[in-house]
């Protein structure tokens, strides 16, 4: 092929002159797509170059430029510079010209964060991933792949907040399994960060549950985390898998996580004294799993569970009585441990200072207010659309050759008299 | 085909008789539209219209009919159409000899939601001298329905009958509460159109109307006035029982099509066999 030295010239004037309407941008795409291999080859020429365009109003040919010019491994210092490019490129760019050429995007992103970690400042991505993010996704409801490695980064930096925000969106439509998986796993663990543990074992739930042909080493660690989440939020832990749940997680997947499913053995008698024993003794598998931290907040929980056991069996307890029961030290411990509960609404009580009583009440919530209506009304809102959904995918799948076929092959079985034209579901 | 009656009769219109002529019309339906005598009675100036009973053109029959209703007498005919035509009046003439002035009943059958009265016309036939020649023409006449309170509620849930096998308690719930909507959109349309004409009045649109003004604060000093916390509290309470049930019903609905889809989902791609194995072989 031959190469001139001026072509980048002219794959220059083509973008600038290109990038008007949408007719324009479909051929410079095809341009572009042939000029790929002539890019790569010319990279080290094409830094000067970038300067001559507009991030926003040439999006589509920046991109091909950064990508070519980001594929060549380069230096530390190179680096910096580069970082800011990309930054300020992903923040000018125009959504709709970025999104024809998607993996470049992802491709140019992904080493824009690994430049980044290996300037050992990972803050300086955290913005423009979201952003890119943002961008890249037809709608909120669109795993990118880009998501997992946003919330990678949130992971390092402990910007957990920022990280939150990215999980709101109920994601409906994924593009890769990988990123699903990831995705979830690493937002359960900010969730974990931040303490909602609810949506975090939500998470973990679903990289439990998710469709996979083997075992994934994905699946074993959140496996593990969502036993110890489990305990923390709800206080028990149910070994058995719902059928969602694909056959080869429930073959070997608790093969892979033994010593955390007899820690929730020895939970659910509700002695402290065995559970700390247990912890004690296999201390250094929790450590190599780096959960060790989430092991001791089970341990912690654990006198939670049993306050909260004696809210169903005392209307009135003396402090004093509350600390022996639970196995704390002294009636202050104990006044605490209720006052922090009260105050996390995890029980309804009332302490009486002057003769150390704490006195067990109801749930004070009488449902008749206009916000208990507002709050009613919006979850049935939100049920409509779901269901709509689901109906949607409900319909899909009856159409699904693999399920048709599947569906179909039984009937054979029958006799002739027992045919009937309508195809039946099977809940066997 | 001309203006109003001047014959001084006032018509009253009991509502069997246009349900028995829809009922009729839809029976019949496939066939062109063949005329009805209807024999009725008569009080004196105010004929009323009532209990028709389906009777064939030939005039003979009508003797027999004599015989078998008494106290009754051929009042009229009815059909169905949407506008009077010629070749009704020549039935009309056959009749006369029976009765010197029978009373023609249209029931237009084609259903215009648009329109808000009964598609149901009398006419009645008069001398009129056109162009010089006498011709016997049909002209409109006024009518009102009669009927009682109670024989209204009836005739209404004869009209609203479902059919036989519809029965169950979702098809009836459906049903009960779809009239209760369609009660409600009409209170709530009407409140509109009042509330806009308010608005207007006060704008200055429309010229104040007291008595208007009069009518409506009187209808509002009608409503309901109990404002006491207590009622607040079981109005709310009860309010907010049914829209948890309502939540919950939802919720069963969803997870139903949730089993569902995993179901299908596990049968179409899940490779472990599932529990239970094959079904038995027949």
């Amino acid at each position: 092929m031959m190469v001139k030295m001026n072509s980048v010239d002219a794959l220059v004037a083509q973008i600038q002159g290109l990038s008007g309407n949408s007719s324009d941008i479909h051929q410079l795409h095809g341009h572009l797509k042939q000029s790929e291999q002539f890019l790569h080859s010319e990279s080290t020429r094409l830094a000067p170059v970038l300067a001559q365009l507009d991030p926003a109003k040439h999006s589509l040919g920046y991109l091909y430029l950064l990508e070519a010019l980001t594929s060549v491994p380069f230096s530390k210092e190179r680096a910096n510079e580069l970082v800011v490019v990309v930054a300020g490129f992903i923040n000018a760019c125009t959504a709709k010209q970025i999104r024809l050429a998607p993996d470049k995007f992802i491709s140019v992103c992904r080493r824009f964060k690994d430049q980044v970690m290996l300037l050992e400042a990972p803050m300086r991505a955290v913005a423009p991933l979201l952003t890119a993010i943002q961008k890249l996704q037809p709608s909120t409801e669109h795993l990118t792949t880009l998501h997992p490695d946003f919330l990678l980064v949130c992971l390092s930096t402990k910007c957990y907040k920022t990280g939150l925000c990215l999980l709101e969106d109920n994601i409906s439509e994924v593009d890769q399994p990988r990123d699903f998986f990831l995705y979830c796993y690493y937002g359960g663990m900010i969730c974990i960060g931040q303490k909602h543990f609810r949506k975090a074992l939500e998470l973990l739930h679903n990289v439990v549950t998710a469709p996979m042909s083997t075992l994934s080493a994905i699946a074993v660690e959140a496996y593990k985390k969502y036993i110890l989440v489990s305990l923390i939020h709800l206080g028990q832990f149910t070994t058995s898998f719902p059928k969602y749940t694909s056959s080869a997680a429930q073959r070997s997947l608790k093969n892979y996580c033994q010593p955390y499913l007899e820690l929730a053995n020895s939970y659910s008698t509700g002695k402290i004294s065995e559970l700390q024993t247990f912890v004690q003794m296999n201390r250094d598998k929790f450590v190599v799993d780096t959960n060790f931290g989430l092991v001791k907040q089970v341990v912690s929980s654990m006198y939670k569970r049993n306050i909260q056991r004696l809210t169903q069996t005392y209307l009135t307890l003396s402090l004093q009585d509350i600390a022996n029961t639970v196995q704390l030290s002294s009636p202050k411990e104990a006044e605490m441990h209720v006052l922090q509960m009260i105050q996390d609404g995890e029980i309804y009580a009332a302490i009486n200072q002057k003769d150390g009583m704490v006195r067990f009440l109801e749930d004070p919530e009488q449902y008749k207010t206009c916000e208990m209506i507002e709050h009613v009304d919006s979850s049935i809102q939100r049920m409509m659309a779901l269901s709509k959904k689901l109906t949607a995918m409900d319909e899909k799948m009856s159409c699904d050759p693999s399920y048709v076929s599947k569906a179909g092959r039984e009937r054979q079985r029958f006799d002739f008299d027992d045919f009937d034209g309508v195809t039946q579901r099977f809940n066997l | 085909m001309a203006s109003s009656s001047s014959s001084g009769l006032t018509f009253k219109l009991h509502p069997l008789v246009i349900v028995n002529i829809s009922d009729h019309h839809t029976r019949v339906k496939s066939q062109s539209q063949p005329p009805h005598a209807s024999p009725s009675s008569a009080n004196g100036c105010d004929a009323s219209v009532s209990a028709p009973a389906a009777a064939s053109p030939p005039p003979r029959v009508f003797g027999a009919d004599k015989k078998v209703f008494p106290n009754f007498y051929i009042l009229g005919w009815y059909s169905t159409g949407s506008d009077a035509q010629e070749s009704d009046m020549l039935i009309h003439k056959s009749l006369m000899d029976i009765n010197e002035s029978p009373v023609y009943l249209l029931l237009n059958p084609s259903i215009n939601h648009a329109q808000k009265d009964l598609p149901v016309t009398i006419y009645e036939s008069e001398l009129h001298v056109i162009d010089g020649i006498p011709q016997l023409i049909f002209v409109r006449s006024s009518y009102t329905i009669e009927t009682v309170e109670a024989e209204r509620i009836s005739v209404d849930h004869v009209a609203h009958l479902k059919p036989s096998d519809g029965g169950s308690a979702a098809t009836q719930l459906a049903a009960h509460l779809t009239s209760i909507h369609s009660a409600i959109k009409m209170l709530n349309s009407r409140i509109r159109v009042l509330h806009h004409y308010l608005l207007a009045m006060q704008k200055g649109d429309i010229t104040s109307e007291n008595s208007l003004l009069r009518q409506v604060s009187s209808l509002l000093r009608r409503l309901p006035a109990i404002e006491s916390g207590k009622f607040q509290d079981d109005f709310l309470m009860e309010y907010n029982d049914t829209l948890l049930i309502s939540y919950l019903a939802m919720f069963t609905n969803c997870a139903s099509t949730m089993n569902d889809l995993v179901d299908k989902f596990n049968t179409a791609y899940d490779r472990q066999s599932r529990r239970g194995g094959r079904s038995a072989f027949m």
